[in-house]
């Protein structure tokens, strides 16, 4: 029985995500002990070795998307996440956003639940600025959003049927995206994942989820890097006053890409 | 001062606190949560006095994923009591670094 990690990292105009895939491989190898495969199109840029490997594919693009802390528009090449389960080279994969920061031994335990498929239900924002009810749920029939970022999977049946059916409603966004009365008119990932696990679910939204929430950074905010597994977040209050908050050991989701990326390339 | 001022100064303080340890209360939660005997469980009092209740050594209840699981309910209770401890133990010394600092 193999067990590693997936980082699916293709770079664009702003983000070099294969670097930050290195950067997080390492994180990875030293909290959970695991190799990482990285899924990309530019592999003479990824450090092969014992804990990392390289996976050939090609970039989908996703769209464009503006990013605040870019403050600009960059196209989005995340639409291939959905192959996951046809690229992965394990047998128990863990798919990671290359934003998401390993700080602790936290998602070893999901290698030992005795399920499938697993994935957040929950996100939150560690500032505690923004309230994420929004983000949790998504289309105009209030549709609970299931994240993508962090992905558990077994290979059988059951989940090779969520990927396919993630896939199906990737080919077929325009009628999905109808259905269930998304205004956003980009695919995404979280609502292909969340469409998927609703119809295999039978349409009872009874889906099993990672037991904890996910801890997100929205950007905007100044992350930087104060210890090996330590970091400190700089922000203002709605009052205008700056205040800061460290997470130490804890993982979460950068969604900032430009701090987490100088915080990299420091490392390399 | 007066009165309003150190209303709003207590305030901005508390806001400054709560981030921080929502937080913490977050990674502490998450670390209550252990695999054993072929179930997912967290650990605390709720488990713990269940456990309790249960007179005999093998009992049949639901882990956090509402799957009947067969456990030994002394090996159990011991798992949970220590990893509940270790993790009170650990943000207990966070919150209090935390008032420090503040």
């Amino acid at each position: 029985m193999t067990r590693g990690a997936l980082i699916f990292a293709f770079n664009n105009e702003q983000t070099d995500y294969v670097a930050m895939a290195n950067w997080s491989a390492r994180n990875i190898l030293r909290h959970l002990g695991i190799p990482t495969a990285v899924v990309t199109n530019t592999s003479t840029h990824v450090v092969p070795g014992p804990y990392c490997m390289v996976v050939d594919a090609l970039p989908e693009n996703g769209g464009t998307r503006y990013f605040e802390d870019y403050a600009e528009t960059v196209t989005w090449y995340n639409a291939s996440r959905t192959d996951a389960y046809a690229l992965s080279p394990w047998d128990e994969t863990l798919v990671l956003d290359a934003d998401y920061v390993v700080a602790s031994s936290q998602l070893n335990l999901l290698f030992e639940a005795d399920q499938d498929f697993l994935c957040h239900r929950w996100a939150y924002d560690i500032t505690g600025l923004n309230n994420f009810s929004g983000l949790n749920y998504f289309s105009r029939t209030n549709m609970p959003m299931l994240w993508a970022t962090v992905m558990m999977f077994r290979k059988s049946k059951s989940t090779e049927t969520i990927f396919d059916m993630m896939n199906m409603v990737k080919h077929n966004w325009l009628h999905y995206r109808r259905l269930y009365g998304i205004s956003q008119s980009n695919y995404r990932n979280d609502h292909a994942l969340s469409i998927a696990l609703n119809v295999a679910s039978g349409n009872t939204l009874s889906y099993k989820g990672i037991p904890w929430n996910l801890a997100s950074l929205t950007p905007g905010h100044q992350l930087t890097q104060i210890d090996l597994d330590s970091y400190r977040v700089d922000f203002v209050n709605p009052a205008g006053r700056k205040q800061y908050i460290t997470i130490d050991n804890q993982d979460f989701h950068a969604m900032g890409k430009q701090q987490l990326g100088a915080i990299v390339a420091n490392h390399s | 001062m007066t009165t309003t001022d150190q209303i709003i100064t207590h305030a901005r303080a508390r806001f400054e606190h709560a981030a921080a340890r929502r937080l913490a209360q977050e990674k502490y939660q998450a670390r209550m949560l252990f695999a054993a005997q072929g179930g997912m469980w967290r650990a605390g009092p709720e488990l713990q006095t269940m456990l309790l209740t249960c007179p005999d050594l093998e009992a049949v209840i639901l882990d956090l994923y509402d799957t009947p699981v067969k456990i030994n309910t002394r090996e159990l209770l011991a798992q949970s009591q220590q990893r509940w401890q270790e993790q009170m133990n650990a943000w207990l010394v966070e919150y209090e670094q935390l008032n420090q600092n503040r």
